[in-house]
């Protein structure tokens, strides 16, 4: 089954000067589900503004996101917010924790807008800490823990609500490469054990040697 | 929802300087319209009190009414018809009087039920005999005579009253009253009035409708519908009601117009609720963009900001009423003792009054102001791009 597809996916910027700047052009790209996708480029060839738009942060200027073969209406913020909290999960480069919750809340925190009760919410919140290896750092700020410690709970926050796919943008482009390793280690293993589909931009050559496919974009275009 | 308030709070503790001042802001505001209305209040009751202290409010004086352009007379079928609404009912007549030294008085013509009515007290002397020609003095009148005329208890007096004919022709007649007694004063109109029998005063004047009617009731709750009923039959009623109603018509537009000055103070208070609310917006807005990508609806951020306005409202209203009631104790301590040296009033308790309507008003008013005041920056939060948000630190 195709879990994402793209049809004619275009963006562009247009600055208050009247430039222009082309962020994709046409992209056509189908992802089935349960695949391993690394999405490799140089910096400014749209793969993150690819990310945001197939992760609904974004709209695209002209073409079409399907998920499950379902178009998705950008207009309909409902919609969207559906998608959020219950097909999709984000890991960012930056791990975007929020700085004043502690690591279970922060892995609780999609959960509570998903209207998941507090208690059923802490025990899979406790769950997955445990599943990354974090179960005794449950009650630590983000502050507290190491870069890679931050990614692991960024990646049990976005498998809080059993998401069929998860968008990570450059992951391990803000920790070491030992530490690196171990996150993308984790994410093929959800990829394998769960069926989790995974699309991952990139420039760590250890992520893309571990994909199903590497797709290459330059200049907004898929290069083959 | 609740848990939506406990992670506000969280979020106001983890900026305790800033809420803090944000509560004292909002706070004082609600302190000054609470102590202001309390003032206003205190002085509206003080006058209520006074009103209630020197008029009998079970008591309704009607006179004769307008009703399309026709005078309605107070006839005997008229006192029948009102006779129902009362548990006494006394007509009396009253006409105007002239001493041979130009000492004009106004004497009533009234009878044993109207004493009951207004409950008249003598000072000295006796009531007046039904069917003579003795009159009772009210207290100021009585000096009156006994200075000018150098009448007192026990001596007669010469009285003139003018009569007008069905032509409009005046006539003249005299008459000589028997001071009988000297009522109490009552510090009211009873104090420049005479009482005399009201057959008698018929039988002078020829009169075969009253003046007025004087209606005592049991209970003064009984006075409104009492009223409307007699208004009913097209008579002109009056009772100390009415000047209590005016009193309280007065002191809430003075109470209004004062507790709008003082608002002024909440219309600071609410803005600075607005910039503290958009500085956290402002800083936030990184926050926001992983809450968007997570999941949070656009209502679900509105919530999050609203939720601390509530917070900062309840807690500001509680605040603000605490301060209230101190700052009407204040105006109460300071201000009595002033009231007292310059006007010499001495008999009133307290200047300030709190009740539980100003509480909940000051209460209400910081609630709706906060919640109004976050209603922009949640909706500016709500509608951050979350691309832009996040990339945001």
């Amino acid at each position: 089954m195709c879990m994402v597809k793209t049809r004619g996916l275009s963006k562009y910027y247009t600055f208050g000067s009247g430039n222009q700047v082309v962020a994709l052009k046409g992209v056509n790209l189908t992802v089935e589900s349960g695949e391993f996708v690394s999405i490799m480029g140089p910096s400014g060839s749209g793969k993150s503004t690819l990310l945001n738009i197939i992760g609904c942060l974004d709209k695209p200027t002209a073409g079409d996101v399907y998920i499950d073969d379902v178009k998705i209406d950008y207009g309909n913020a409902g919609n969207l917010v559906q998608l959020h909290r219950q097909t999709m999960g984000f890991v960012f480069q930056g791990f975007n924790l929020i700085s004043t919750m502690n690591a279970i809340e922060n892995v609780w925190y999609p959960m509570y807008f998903n209207k998941v009760p507090k208690p059923e919410r802490i025990k899979r919140a406790e769950e997955l800490l445990e599943s990354v290896g974090l179960r005794d750092r449950t009650l630590h700020l983000p502050s507290e823990l190491s870069g890679g410690e931050q990614q692991r709970v960024s990646i049990a926050r976005a498998l809080a609500n059993r998401p069929r796919l998860i968008l990570a943008d450059e992951p391990t482009g803000n920790i070491d490469s030992r530490t690196g390793k171990k996150i993308i280690d984790l994410m093929k293993k959800l990829n394998k054990e769960q069926g989790i589909t995974f699309i991952v931009t990139t420039h760590d050559k250890a992520m893309a040697n571990n994909a199903d496919r590497v797709i290459t974009i330059t200049d907004g275009e898929i290069v083959d | 929802m609740i848990e939506a308030f406990l992670l506000a709070m969280r979020q106001l503790r983890t900026k305790k300087v800033r809420t803090l001042l944000i509560l004292l802001g909002i706070s004082v505001g609600v302190a000054a319209v609470v102590g202001v209305t309390s003032l206003g209040e205190g002085i509206r009751v003080n006058a209520v009190g006074e009103i209630e202290k020197s008029h009998d409010l079970t008591l309704i004086e009607v006179s004769p009414g307008v009703s399309n352009g026709n005078i309605i007379l107070i006839t005997e079928s008229k006192v029948r018809a009102v006779s129902e609404y009362g548990s006494v009912v006394a007509p009396y007549t009253k006409d105007d009087y002239v001493t041979p030294n130009k000492t004009y008085f106004k004497a009533n013509g009234i009878s044993a039920q109207y004493m009951d009515a207004k409950d008249l007290k003598l000072e000295a002397g006796m009531w007046l005999e039904e069917g003579t020609y003795q009159i009772v003095l009210g207290s100021d009148i009585g000096e009156k005579f006994a200075k000018i005329e150098g009448a007192e208890i026990g001596n007669t007096i010469d009285a003139r009253i003018r009569l007008y004919g069905e032509e409009g022709r005046a006539t003249d007649k005299d008459v000589t009253f028997m001071i009988v007694g000297r009522l109490k004063p009552t510090g009211t109109d009873t104090d420049d009035q005479a009482f005399m029998d009201m057959n008698i005063a018929r039988e002078l004047t020829g009169k075969d409708v009253y003046d007025g009617i004087m209606v005592k009731l049991d209970k003064s709750g009984q006075t409104p519908a009492a009223r409307t009923a007699i208004e009913k039959l097209g008579l002109t009623c009056y009772s100390a009601q009415d000047e209590i109603d005016s009193v309280n018509k007065i002191m809430n537009a003075v109470t209004l117009v004062l507790a709008f000055f003082s608002s002024i103070s909440l219309i600071v208070g609410g803005l600075m609720i607005i910039n503290t609310m958009i500085v956290s917006v402002y800083e936030r807005t990184h926050e926001i963009g992983i809450t968007k990508a997570i999941g949070a609806s656009e209502l679900d951020i509105i919530r999050m900001f609203l939720s601390e306005c509530i917070i900062i409202g309840v807690l500001g209203g509680i605040l603000g009423d605490l301060l209230g009631v101190m700052f009407s104790f204040l105006i109460d301590s300071v201000g009595r003792p002033m009231l007292v040296a310059q006007l010499g009033i001495a008999d009133f308790e307290h200047l300030t009054v709190i009740n539980i309507q100003i509480l909940a008003a000051g209460f209400l008013i910081s609630l709706v102001i906060s919640v109004i005041a976050g209603i922009y920056p949640a909706w500016r939060g709500a509608k951050l791009d979350p691309v832009k948000a996040l990339r945001q630190l």
